[in-house]
């Protein structure tokens, strides 16, 4: 643009020979620049370089300075790489020997302690025995107990897992109990076994996680089939990721006109919310329902073979959004038609089957006539319904309710350790591997948050509070890592920057430099004329 | 006798552009609503539209920057307040209006008059002679309809305009308290004028009346500096009482015009580029852009350093194109400071093609941001173009101004030049 001095060598002629002969000018050369002409164009670039250089570069550097918050790298590695956390489970495990005498009771214990340490081949999995008061109540919810044995007097040796609560009840005959001297007792092996069974699947999901992740280096999946290991990947894939919060849509989709109401909210509050209620410390749930009348399914024909089922639903049209909101979906699908399921698959019952990480679909036969479905209909639905939500949310198969539940925490939490430590490692190399992203405060706040909680967790993996901190960790190293303002500046390259800079800036520079370069040009001409002017002085 | 003729026609000059402007403010009822509603008119801090929002809310005892839509200067809250309803009464603003517009003319006339474009304290031009009354002045001003535009479109510019015209004139009658005062009113309501701050006071102290004189440079400079400063804090706090004891209403105002977060189209260059630059860059190239802005002012101040009133008159108009949001009444301002200085004309080189450019974007101006915003059949960067045209022919005029008045001065050093042409070297 326009300004004093580019317009200067135009009006001034500034090509003049500075010192040419004053007293008769070349007609064609113009005069020679007044000094003071000379030491005004001075200024005029001086002024426009201050400005440039005092408040031009401090603003340059301090706008596109890239904020990196500093991020505690190594400890995060650490995280990763499973040096920082050994899990640990130690579960406690309560005896109730009332009918033993204390000292043959303690001698019992020490007994399968010692069996259960010498079988033990995951170090990780630590299982403890201690003696329950006498005739103290059933442990009720108690996390830190994991498992109540009651030894019974009995006349042969049986075992059976309560349904209602996390106890074992074992029965011995009065032979078993193993004297004060004796190196070994019967009692003392069956009980180890037993407790064997029963935490073996837990035990093989764990180290199975343990071994799929990067933390993998100190544990070996010690006695891990392949086909164990196998079976537990189909499991993982069958199971949805972990949210913190599922929501749960039951649909009934019938092909005419009837029925055309249910009572699904009797049915719901009967079969459905209290195994909710019992998952609550680990997950949330939301619930809608839905009727849809005349859907035609997928596949038309009246058996379903085992091919027919993965297309069965009709995605397009029937509505089942895939989420709402931000929790994901877990789709429970009555339909009422008089399809049947050929018989030959292993786990699913004739009526219905689950589509892995989607939910359920379930085949009601119901008279034409009836427009409504009662309760009683619903019974069955909803109890296939309840036992594949929690084969979707990852329970173990084997035990009883309240253990698979609290094995459930367990894996839970380890899960969501290693995904946090994970997530964590992958935060520290990406930002060595990009030294030009920045990485706003938020990260670093976020990172500390999860690394504070992931410590927490791993102090208490087994209990509730473990669960909650590993929880909140993950969240926060997720939100950490898909930091909006960083995944920006991913795919910017320095090469970029030109495209930036140079169309605004190249022309506004071209005339600044060039008449720097003059002023400067003008000043050595000086400084060597003075040189030569003092040499003359001095040689005459 | 010739002084009883141009006091007659002086008054006929300033009640004809009265009368004008009632005209079509009475006749047209719906015109000064409609104005109010064009970019090119109305920028987001200046628009009499958004100011009726902020008085709302004022009066109704809410923060008036709460809606988020007010971003001009608090004390015209109290102005406007005493002014009856504008929907009931709409004449007693419009009044107010062609007032400050009459204020503006009465400034540029003593500018004119007091003869500084053609010879000033340190420079006087060969061809002064053929300088422009301050009629013709004040005239080409008032019927200018660019600034009849921003009048009827009571663009709240208008007011910093006459501060700024107002602030010369007692520069020049050799009052600079006053002229500080002027300037640091500008500079309270739109923030940019502060930059003309150094010609001013160049000017004034050039034109210091001989009964308080004060010969240092520094101390004189120094002196306006107070005072500009005591006047714009007094101001400021004014408006920090007025707003409820709050500083918020400095971010909503100032804050606006540094950061640019309002993004709504105008005829300046700013909008768009800030609409598509990289989000990471954006803090970068708002310092750079005002920075572009303050570069001129030591730079011009020191090479024209003889001729204060043109350093003022360029800067005005490289305002006019580069300020954030930028709109017509600037370019009123410019183009009645260039009437000043008609006795440049005959060296100017692009007069035809810069007010033809101009005339092309005043009238495909509108009809492009018609096709982008109504009709749907253009998109932005038709508005864009127009606005690079129209950008282009006011850098036009101000870079031949600026030829212009140093080819004049050249030629007093070397009379032998006069009429030859010149070649760049």
């Amino acid at each position: 643009m326009a300004s004093g001095e580019v317009e200067q060598p135009q009006a001034s002629g500034s090509s003049a020979p500075v010192g040419s002969d004053s007293a008769s000018p070349a007609p064609a050369l113009p005069p020679p620049e007044k000094p003071s002409a000379v030491r005004q164009r001075s200024y005029v670039v001086l002024s426009f370089w201050l400005v440039v250089l005092l408040l031009g570069l401090p603003i340059w550097w301090k706008t596109t300075a890239i904020y990196r918050a500093e991020l505690p790298l190594d400890s995060m590695l650490k995280w990763a790489d499973g040096k920082a956390c050994r899990p640990v489970f130690p579960l406690q495990i309560s005896i109730q020997a009332d009918a033993l005498q204390e000292q043959e009771a303690h001698n019992l214990i020490r007994l399968t302690q010692h069996a259960l340490d010498d079988l033990n081949d995951f170090s990780g999995h630590h299982l403890r025995l201690q003696l329950a008061p006498r005739n103290a109540p059933l442990p009720k919810d108690d996390f830190r107990t994991a498992l109540t044995i009651r030894l019974q007097p009995g006349t042969g040796t049986s075992a059976s897992l309560n349904q209602e609560s996390a106890v074992l009840d074992i029965t011995y005959p009065p032979n078993y109990v193993p004297s004060l001297t004796s190196p070994s007792s019967p009692l003392a092996s069956y009980i180890t076994n037993e407790l064997r069974a029963t935490f073996a699947e837990e035990q093989s999901i764990i180290s199975y996680l343990l071994s799929t992740s990067s933390m993998s280096t100190g544990v070996r999946p010690q006695g891990l089939s392949a086909e164990a290991a196998e079976a537990l990947s189909k499991r993982t894939t069958r199971s949805l990721r972990y949210a913190p919060t599922y929501h749960l849509t039951f649909s009934l989709f019938t092909a005419n006109g009837v029925p055309n109401t249910w009572d699904i909210e009797a049915a719901l509050d009967e079969y459905i919310r209290p195994m909710l209620e019992v998952l609550r410390p680990i997950h949330n749930f939301t619930i809608d329902t839905q009727v849809q009348l005349y859907a035609v399914p997928g596949v038309q024909s009246q058996v379903l073979s085992k091919e027919h089922l993965s297309s069965f639903i009709n995605a397009a049209e029937w509505p089942l959004s895939p989420s709402i909101g931000k929790a994901p979906t877990v789709n429970f699908v009555i339909y009422v038609g008089n399809q049947t399921v050929a018989l030959d698959a292993e786990t699913e019952t004739s009526q219905s089957w689950m589509i892995p990480q989607w939910g359920t679909v379930y085949l009601l036969s119901h008279p034409d006539t009836v427009s409504h479905v009662s309760v009683e209909e619903l019974k069955q639905p909803m109890l296939t319904f309840g036992g594949h939500l929690l084969s979707l949310l990852g329970t173990p198969q084997s035990g009883s309710l309240p253990l698979r539940l609290s094995t459930l925490g367990r894996i839970r939490s380890t899960d969501l350790l290693l995904r946090a430590s994970s997530t964590l490692g992958s935060l520290a190399r990406l930002s060595l591997a990009l030294p030009s992203i920045s990485i706003p405060r938020s990260v670093a706040d976020g990172v500390s948050k999860t690394m504070h909680h992931l410590e927490l967790a791993c102090a208490d993996l087994g209990g509730p509070e473990g669960l909650m901190h590993a929880r909140i960790a993950e969240e926060e190293a997720e939100r950490a890592f898909f930091e909006k303002s960083m995944v920006g500046q991913l795919y910017f390259p320095d090469e970029h920057k030109i495209a930036v800079y140079l169309p605004l800036l190249g022309p506004v520079f071209v005339p600044l430099i060039l008449g720097l370069i003059n002023e400067i040009k003008k000043l050595v001409k000086e400084a060597k004329q003075k040189a030569l002017d003092a040499r003359s002085k001095k040689h005459q | 006798m010739s002084t009883t003729v141009t006091l007659q026609s002086k008054v006929g000059v300033f009640a004809g552009a009265a009368l004008l402007r009632l005209v079509l403010f009475a006749a047209f009822p719906s015109l000064p609503d409609l104005l109010t509603g064009r970019v090119e008119i109305s920028t987001p801090v200046t628009s009499f539209k958004r100011l009726q929002e902020g008085l709302f809310l004022y009066n109704h005892n809410v923060s008036p920057y709460d809606g988020g839509v007010f971003h001009q200067a608090p004390l015209l809250l109290p102005l406007f307040s005493l002014l009856p309803d504008v929907k009931t009464w709409p004449i007693f603003t419009a009044l107010l209006y062609i007032l400050v517009d009459l204020l503006s003319a009465y400034a540029l006339l003593v500018i004119a008059d007091s003869g500084e474009a053609g010879q000033s304290k340190h420079f006087t031009s060969p061809r002064r002679a053929k300088r422009s009354s301050g009629l013709l002045v004040a005239a080409a001003f008032l019927f200018n309809p660019y600034t009849i535009a921003s009048c009827i479109g009571r663009s709240t510019s208008a007011f910093t305009n006459c501060a700024i015209l107002f602030a010369i004139a007692k520069a020049l009658s050799g009052s600079p308290f006053n002229s500080m005062v002027a300037i640091s009113f500008a500079s309270y309501l739109s923030m940019y004028p502060i930059l003309l701050l150094p010609p001013l006071v160049l000017l004034a102290y050039d034109r210091q009346s001989d009964k308080r004189r004060i010969d240092s440079a520094v101390q004189f400079s120094l002196r306006a500096i107070l005072i500009a400063a005591t006047c714009i804090s007094l101001l400021l706090a004014m408006s920090f009482a007025l707003t409820g004891n709050s500083w918020d209403f400095l971010a909503r105002t100032y804050g606006i015009q540094l950061t640019l977060s309002d993004l709504t189209p105008t005829v300046g260059l700013w909008w768009y580029f800030f609409i598509e630059i990289f989000d990471s860059f954006r803090a970068f190239f708002l310092a750079v852009f005002w920075l572009h802005l303050v570069i001129y002012v030591g730079g011009l101040s020191i090479r024209l350093r003889t001729q204060p009133l043109a350093v003022l008159t360029i800067l005005l108009g490289i305002f006019a194109v580069f300020k954030p949001y930028p709109s017509i009444s600037d370019t009123s301002l410019f183009l009645a400071m260039l009437a000043l200085y008609r006795h440049l004309y005959p060296i100017m080189r692009y007069t035809y093609v810069a007010s033809a450019t101009m005339l092309y974007a005043t009238f495909l101006g509108p009809a492009f941001y018609h096709l982008w915003i109504y009709a749907g059949s253009g998109n932005a960067n038709f508005f864009y173009a127009i606005t690079l045209v129209w950008s282009l022919g006011q850098s036009l005029f101000v870079s031949d101004l600026t030829f212009a008045v140093l080819r004049d001065e050249w030629e007093v050093e070397r009379p032998d030049m006069v009429g030859k042409e010149i070649r760049q070297i």
